[in-house]
């Protein structure tokens, strides 16, 4: 069999277990997204101490390993939960630890990217939405929200590929994600056509990744067109 | 001394310049004036060949040819015969206001850097920024710039010196220190095409005044014909109503 | 239950031998990805024929696909490619050559990104000035441009090397001996596995942060010209997150440059 050939088998036979990674990753996302936001208001709060907080928390993170972060919650997380609730929860699904581990490192890249979005938002844009009356929530979800959104975008584009790259570490803990079937296949040829396995496993991952890419430049380019048709 | 013929230039579908004639003599002070989008900007990067120019010849030090054709040498030649002093300045921002000087002075026109510091420092002072010569770009302000951009450009000793709208990014008070150096200049005789929307300036300082409008020459004269006399509509127009604004 | 304290006491003096293994595939990776990476900006940059799209393609693979799937692609397929040229002698290279290889070929894609923006950052008004001091355009840009390209380029360098660090902690999956395998085998005999990853995470941050501050240093020095009347001080909650901006789909326009601009009038 050509190359190719032996590719497009091995994709297709890895291609099933997509659904792991898809689960993993859009929960990450959605838990991530929201601590992130959390953080976000802690960065901007007038006490200093949720700032500090929040600051040590991202700069920690930033400095992690993210292999070293779904060990740590691994094994370390039910160590906490027996200490504290004398609960064990090493029958858990593996897939929760990973999302923990994902979440905790997706968050601290989301608020800085928030943060900084959120205050690439002139502030004339706040107090144009007060003087015309809006409350000050109704002013943030109304005008400001928006905004910041579409200033963040690329950058998260970003955050979310290195999610789902890092998503990809998965199977050290043992689940069998597309990595992990891709290691069965090689394993069962008996460590024959390595290279055209783990070809298809980055192809998979490369054609997520140009999705994602896609995607945010499609909604981008929506919201511009909105924005010429206000100006003149 | 300078002579550009029926120089035409576009960009895309859009016609820039429409045949220019420009010619510019020993010692003149000329200013360009015309509403933006005139192509006035246009008409000093193609001379300088900063732009490319589409038709047209020049004759300058030594060059004659024409603009869409000329040779690396050429166009070196021109460069090292000019000077330009831009809008937004422009200092290299990693050197400092006497690196910026002697930058060319040494790199380009092959001074040794003695010299080229003796040059760079009387060139500062004659603008007024002689004790600033250990300050970066990020630490001027507007108009401190603006005269480092035209002591580098006069360190060179250049036949001709370009000013391009040199003072419209400038906050109001700083213009006139500006002005006031380039006024310094046209009285030591220096040859210079400005582009200016400072009609004081092009009334009082200039010997010949252009105005343009969509890519061509409307009208051109001494200041006083300009000013007091304008004989095609288009001219009469345009300065009733920036005149009226001041 | 507690934490095998002792455990962690002789984890962390054992694994410290990991140390120089880590720093060395950083070291080596920066080192040989640096000017790669700046010549491969250069080809993106001055669009040339046939480099250039295959140096995107590049960028855009590396940056796609997850670290993991490229140390499976060189570590289990490069041997036996190099065997049908050297022979079985190719089994028994060391693997630390094959981790060079992975972190380097990772590296490259992610600096060419960096040079890239980092060049097109620099105004164009700067060559014009250049030229109209009669400067060459090659002179222009070793002498002015580059100079301001490679003090913009630095913040991302220092995220390249942070991220270069944290990456090089899968150096295990290729058996090279570094600080996670040498833990993780001694967590192995009596199943302390939670004592020895925070060890290792002890050191990846120690190595981080002073990664980060020696970055620091070289910004602040530097960036001399740009500093104005405030000095920058250290960033100590080390957190600018501006990441080697990888963006493949986007690279002709900058739509948030544009957004943040629309923002700012």
């Amino acid at each position: 069999m050509t190359t190719l050939a032996l590719i497009y088998k091995f994709l297709i036979q890895i291609l099933p277990a997509i659904q792991i990674t898809l689960i993993i990753s859009v929960a990450s996302i959605i838990l991530g997204g929201l601590l992130g936001a959390a953080l976000t208001r802690a960065k901007l709060s007038s006490h200093w101490w949720w700032r500090a907080i929040a600051n040590v928390y991202i700069s920690v993170i930033r400095a992690t390993p993210a292999i070293i972060m779904i060990f740590v919650v691994y094994y370390g997380l039910p160590f906490l939960i027996k200490g504290w609730f004398h609960v064990s929860i090493e029958g858990w699904n593996r897939m929760y630890f990973v999302v923990i581990a994902l979440t905790l490192l997706f968050s601290a890249p989301v608020a800085e990217i928030f943060r900084s979005a959120y205050l690439a938002v002139p502030a004339g844009q706040k107090e144009a939405a007060l003087m015309v009356g809006m409350s000050p929530w109704q002013a943030f979800i109304r005008i400001t929200l928006p905004q910041t959104f579409v200033i963040a975008l690329p950058n998260l584009a970003n955050a979310i590929i290195n999610l789902l790259k890092e998503g990809a570490l998965t199977f050290t803990i043992g689940v069998v994600d597309m990595v992990a079937k891709a290691q069965m296949i090689v394993a069962n040829n008996s460590g024959g056509f390595a290279f055209e396995t783990y070809g298809a496993l980055a192809l998979i991952y490369w054609v997520i990744s140009l999705a994602i890419d896609k995607l945010v430049s499609l909604v981008e380019s929506s919201f511009q067109k909105k924005r010429q048709a206000i100006q003149p | 001394m300078l002579t550009i013929k029926n120089l035409t230039k576009s960009y895309g579908p859009q016609q820039i310049l429409k045949g220019i004639d420009f010619q510019v003599n020993q010692g003149d002070v000329i200013t360009l004036i015309g509403p933006s989008g005139s192509g006035k900007t246009t008409l000093l990067r193609t001379i300088t060949t900063l732009e490319k120019g589409d038709g047209g010849t020049i004759d300058f030090a030594g060059v004659q040819g024409e603009l869409a054709h000329l040779s690396k040498n050429d166009i070196r030649t021109i460069r090292q015969n000019v000077g330009f002093v831009f809008q937004n300045y422009n200092l290299f921002n990693n050197k400092t206001t006497l690196q910026n000087v002697t930058e060319g002075l040494v790199v380009a026109h092959k001074i040794p850097k003695a010299q080229a510091k003796t040059i760079a420092l009387a060139a500062l002072k004659k603008v007024g920024m002689a004790d600033y010569v250990a300050h970066y770009p990020s630490q001027l302000s507007g108009g401190q710039a603006q005269r480092v951009g035209i002591a580098r450009a006069i360190a060179l000793k250049p036949q001709v010196i370009f000013f391009d709208e040199p003072t419209s990014a400038l906050d109001p008070e700083l213009v006139g220190e500006v002005l006031k150096v380039m006024r310094q200049l046209a009285e030591e005789g220096a040859t210079m095409v400005v582009i200016t929307h400072q009609m004081n300036f092009a009334r009082n300082v200039a010997n010949k005044v252009v105005f343009m409008a969509d890519g061509q020459v409307v009208e051109a004269g001494s200041p006083a014909d300009i000013f007091d006399h304008p004989q095609v509509p288009r001219t009469q127009q345009f300065l009733a109503e920036i005149l009226s604004n001041v | 239950m507690s934490l095998d304290t002792n455990f962690m006491a002789q984890v962390f003096k054992t694994a410290i031998a990991g140390v120089p293994v880590t720093l060395q595939i950083v070291l080596v990776a920066l080192i040989v990805s640096l000017p790669i990476g700046f010549i491969f900006a250069l080809v993106r940059i001055y669009r040339v024929k046939i480099l250039s799209p295959l140096v995107r393609l590049y960028v855009s693979f590396v940056r796609g696909t997850p670290l993991i799937a490229q140390i499976l692609i060189i570590y289990s397929a490069f041997p036996s490619f190099l065997a049908t040229i050297i022979g079985k002698s190719a089994f028994s290279i060391d693997p630390i050559n094959y981790a060079y290889i992975v972190f380097t070929l990772n590296s490259i894609a992610t600096l060419t990104e960096v040079f890239r923006s980092a060049l097109q950052t620099v105004d164009k008004g700067q060559l014009e000035a250049g030229l109209m001091v009669g400067m060459a355009p090659r002179q222009t840009f070793v002498r002015v441009i580059l100079p301001q390209a490679l003090v913009s380029a630095l913040p991302n360098i220092t995220n390249a090397t942070l991220y270069l660090i944290k990456n090089s902690s899968l150096a295990f999956i290729m058996s090279v001996k570094d600080i996670t395998a040498i833990a993780k085998t001694q967590a192995a005999f009596s199943y302390n596995f939670l004592e020895a990853y925070l060890v290792v995470w002890v050191y990846y941050l120690i190595i981080a942060y002073a990664a980060e501050l020696l970055f620091w240093f070289l910004e602040r020095y530097f960036s001399r010209f740009q500093r104005t009347t405030t000095a920058k001080s250290f960033n100590w909650h080390l957190f600018s997150f501006k990441q080697p901006t990888t963006t493949v789909a986007a690279v002709q326009y900058d739509p948030k440059k544009e957004l943040v601009n629309h923002a700012h009038n």
